[in-house]
């Protein structure tokens, strides 16, 4: 048995989770430009996810948004919302509905491309109106997750039952002090993991400080400028020596292996309670500007639920996929399938058969990514 | 025998527009003009170019640009037939003579001495425009076409800073304008074999007058015959770029203007540049205000405000300029010194971007002098304008700061947002099509701040302290 064996006997010990792996209902609407009323299509999908009010009223909500790369760099000098980032008018609905439905804080979060500098300037590079967004409810707030940020300490969150990379991850303490977490990504390709929904967005949750291209070797640097590439893709070294050191460092250095198994431990290491996914416009082909190849599309939809397996299973399905394809069929010729490593650690169920679908069904709304 | 009065008001009538009117050479907004009928010069109805570079022509046209008050000047390239060349156009009345290209001493001194009174204005490569600068205004025909930098794929090619990279002659612009009060034309002409669209045009305008100097307009070959022809497309982007200019001209008090910017960046461009100039042009790239001094003009005042200061080449300076220096980080400013052996490089020949191991080295300075602006507020800080460049300046007693912004892109950029270490009283948002809108100017954690909607190719934003 090779070490690589070894690592994948391991990491299936839980298959028996697939088949308890939990479902929650998805709702999808049809939204075929940002200048329709994206706050009431979400109202109406909320409504349908059996309202927010229970999840929200008086908790303090953490909302990891989808801003990959640096704001500069453009798809054909379009602006960043309208192609890979999250649509400021998406993030601000999701603003006002959590506000309505009793959100005493909420707190954006992202880990924006080599920089902790405060995430509001990222928002003002994106081209986000940041007083408009600001004021679509009370208690709103900013937070960088790349290094420390407005905290005095990272939060440590292990990864229960058996994790495939990493024992437990440090990341900033938003994602610790937050009574609600919410992933809010878009519907795109992924250069590796063959789609970037609501589980992979999260991958941007690990601070640059720690897990990043220059992080310090023993503590944390709190200004870091480069990417994850060495940690999280490569394997080439670990992260600093303050946080948990990967499990089986050395053993496996091919990204499609690494990053969908740091996905899937994130993924229950810190839980996803509600998936938004704003696939109106978006690229197909990459998951932004540098990636060669990539095309503008206008799926016109979003995406909602409970449970991200369930809710990435659904966007999968919506994109022309099988959301439980093998590693080497499309969507994943690459890369082993995150949501399948997802529903293997239990935290949800991508078979589409068990998965209530409200609103516009599948089968309405499919758009082709690899048409 | 007196001629009667009215006859005398007639002739001073014609004779008035002839000569008061025709403009000094500070004041000539130049173009190639690659037509000699005089027809042509209806096309600069309602515009400001008022001086024509002329390869062909003839008297009668001469005449009747300066009927219209529109200077013409000969071009001449070197060869041995120059100095006849300027005898024959100075015979054809021509306002004076360009001479475009790197001439020997001996022809510049002829023609000079042929030419009289008349204007000689040499359109030379930047190095020979540093060395030789006696005429009555510096022109070079060294220029990079202006936007953002395209690879051979298709994509944008990147920077050291991490943005897009705008290929722009702000950082050379500048570091002139710091050292010398002269007039500055860019003379650089369109891509070779490459049609050219109308907004590239205006950024290539915009660039230049931005920063203070003026682009020789030239048109393409292509665009030329089909303004030519008077072809609809062609007379509307015509039409812009006169408009583009005369936004511009419309304002000569932004010429009179200063760098704005609480980092001060001291170089000697008669002496090198090149270094420095790529530094100008990464600090325009991440938006970052900031003054060039030469170290003839180097003293308390020009350092006043400023709060950082860069010295590339340290063995550049005088042991008082220096001092000044010193005196600047005693009253608590910042100062980075490039390392000992440092120089700031002359451009050798045509060349005019920097080699491989120069981009290195400007490398090493780029990343200890981000380090030390971070993100601080040094003037203004802009948001949503990666395809964009900036110039902030101000007036003399500081009241009116000025703001310009052009983009290079082929898209409109909406949502800027300019924030500011100072509360200015009002902010005024102009463009080229002749807007003028109040913008509101709201507090901020660390400032001020204000927000425009959309910028095509151009805007300039007006804050006053009053």
């Amino acid at each position: 048995m090779t070490r690589r064996e070894w690592i994948a006997a391991v990491a299936a010990a839980p298959l028996l989770r697939a088949a308890e792996a939990p479902v929650a209902p998805v709702s999808i609407a049809k939204c075929a430009s940002y200048d329709e009323d994206v706050t009431a299509r979400l109202g109406v999908m909320f409504d349908q996810l059996g309202g927010l009010g229970k999840l929200m009223a008086n908790k303090t909500v953490t909302i990891k948004l989808n801003m990959t790369g640096s704001p500069g760099q453009r798809v054909e000098g379009r602006p960043p919302g309208n192609t890979h980032f999250v649509h400021p008018k998406v993030v601000g609905a999701v603003a006002y509905h959590l506000g309505r439905a009793g959100a005493k804080r909420i707190r954006f979060v992202e880990s924006p491309w080599a920089t902790a500098g405060p995430l509001e300037d990222t928002v003002l590079d994106s081209g986000w109106n940041l007083r408009a967004i600001q004021s679509a409810a009370a208690g709103v707030e900013w937070e960088n997750t790349n290094a420390l940020g407005k905290g005095k300490a990272y939060a440590r969150f292990p990864v229960p039952g058996s994790p495939y990379m990493y024992p437990a991850f440090d990341l900033n303490h938003a994602y610790q002090d937050t009574d609600v977490f919410v992933s809010l990504a878009k519907l795109k390709n992924h250069d590796i993991c063959g789609v970037t929904l609501s589980l992979k967005n999260c991958f941007g949750a690990l601070p640059a400080s720690i897990y990043g291209d220059n992080a310090g070797v023993d503590a944390p640097n709190e200004k870091p400028d480069s990417g994850r590439e060495a940690v999280g893709h490569r394997g080439r070294r670990q992260p600093s020596k303050s946080a948990p050191q990967e499990l089986h460092f050395g053993a496996e250095h091919e990204p499609g292996y690494r990053v969908p198994r740091i996905v899937a431990d994130l993924a229950v290491a810190r839980p996803i309670h509600l998936a938004i996914i704003d696939g109106v416009e978006s690229i197909a082909g990459g998951e932004g500007p540098w990636i060669s190849g990539i095309r503008i599309v206008k799926p016109g939809v979003l995406i909602a639920g409970l449970n991200p397996v369930c809710t990435d299973a659904v966007a999968t399905a919506v994109m022309g996929y099988d959301p439980r394809a093998p590693r080497g069929a499309k969507p994943f010729p690459h890369a082993d399938n995150t949501l399948w490593l997802a529903e293997q650690h239990g935290v949800g169920a991508a078979d589409l058969k068990r998965i209530e679908v409200t609103g516009a069904a599948i089968r309405d709304v499919v758009y082709r990514f690899d048409a | 025998m007196r001629a009667p009065t009215a006859c005398w008001v007639a002739v001073l009538g014609l004779l008035l527009p002839l000569y008061a009117s025709v403009p000094k050479p500070a004041g000539w907004v130049p173009a190639r003009w690659p037509w000699s009928d005089e027809s042509s010069l209806d096309l600069l109805a309602g515009g400001p170019i008022n001086c024509l570079l002329l390869t062909e022509y003839t008297p009668e046209f001469v005449a009747a640009a300066a009927n219209r008050g529109v200077a013409t000047l000969a071009i001449l390239t070197p060869g041995p037939e120059a100095l006849a060349a300027a005898r024959r156009a100075l015979a054809a009345k021509v306002t004076g003579i360009a001479l475009e290209g790197d001439f020997p001493e001996g022809v510049v001194a002829a023609v000079k001495e042929a030419a009289g009174g008349a204007a000689v204005v040499e359109i030379a490569s930047r190095s020979r425009m540093l060395a030789v600068s006696n005429g009555p205004l510096l022109a070079t025909y060294q220029g990079v076409w202006p936007g953002v930098s395209v690879e051979e794929n298709g994509g944008r090619r990147a920077g050291p800073s991490g943005s897009a990279w705008i290929d722009t002659n702000t950082g050379f612009i500048r570091a002139v304008r710091a050292w010398s009060d002269a007039p500055l034309w860019l003379a650089n002409q369109p891509p070779a074999k490459t049609v050219v669209a109308a907004s590239r045009y205006l950024e290539a305008i915009a660039d230049a007058e931005a920063s203070g100097a003026r682009w020789v307009v030239t048109l393409d070959e292509d665009f030329a015959a089909r303004l030519g022809r008077r072809e609809a497309r062609a007379v509307e982007a015509w039409r812009r770029m006169l408009a583009m200019l005369g936004y511009f001209e419309g304002h000569p008090e932004w010429r009179a203007m200063r760098e704005y910017g609480q980092l001060a960046l001291v170089q000697d461009i008669a002496k090198g540049g090149l270094v420095s100039g790529g530094i100008l042009d990464m600090l325009a790239v991440k938006h970052t205000p900031v003054r060039p001094i030469a170290p003839d003009r180097l003293n308390a005042a020009a350092l006043k405000d400023a709060t950082m200061a860069v010295n590339v080449d340290a063995g550049a300076l005088t042991p008082e300029e220096m001092e000044i220096l010193r005196a600047f980080t005693r009253g608590g400013g910042a100062l980075l010194t490039g390392p000992p052996g440092w120089k700031d490089q002359k451009p050798e020949g045509d060349r005019i971007t920097l080699d491989k191991a120069e981009l290195e080295r400007l490398g090493d300075i780029w990343r200890d002098v981000n380090s030390m602006v971070g993100r601080r507020n040094l003037g203004v800080r802009l948001f949503n304008v990666s395809s964009m460049l900036s110039n902030m300046l101000v007036s003399g007693d500081g009241q009116t700061a000025i703001l310009h912004l052009v983009n290079y892109s082929d898209y409109p950029v909406e949502n800027v947002t300019a924030q500011f270490p100072t509360g200015y009283k009002r902010a005024t948002l102009l463009t080229p099509d002749g807007t003028e809108k109040a913008l509101e100017i709201y507090k901020t954690e660390e400032g001020w701040a204000t927000d425009i909607d959309k910028i095509a190719v151009c805007a300039t934003v007006r804050l006053e302290q009053q």
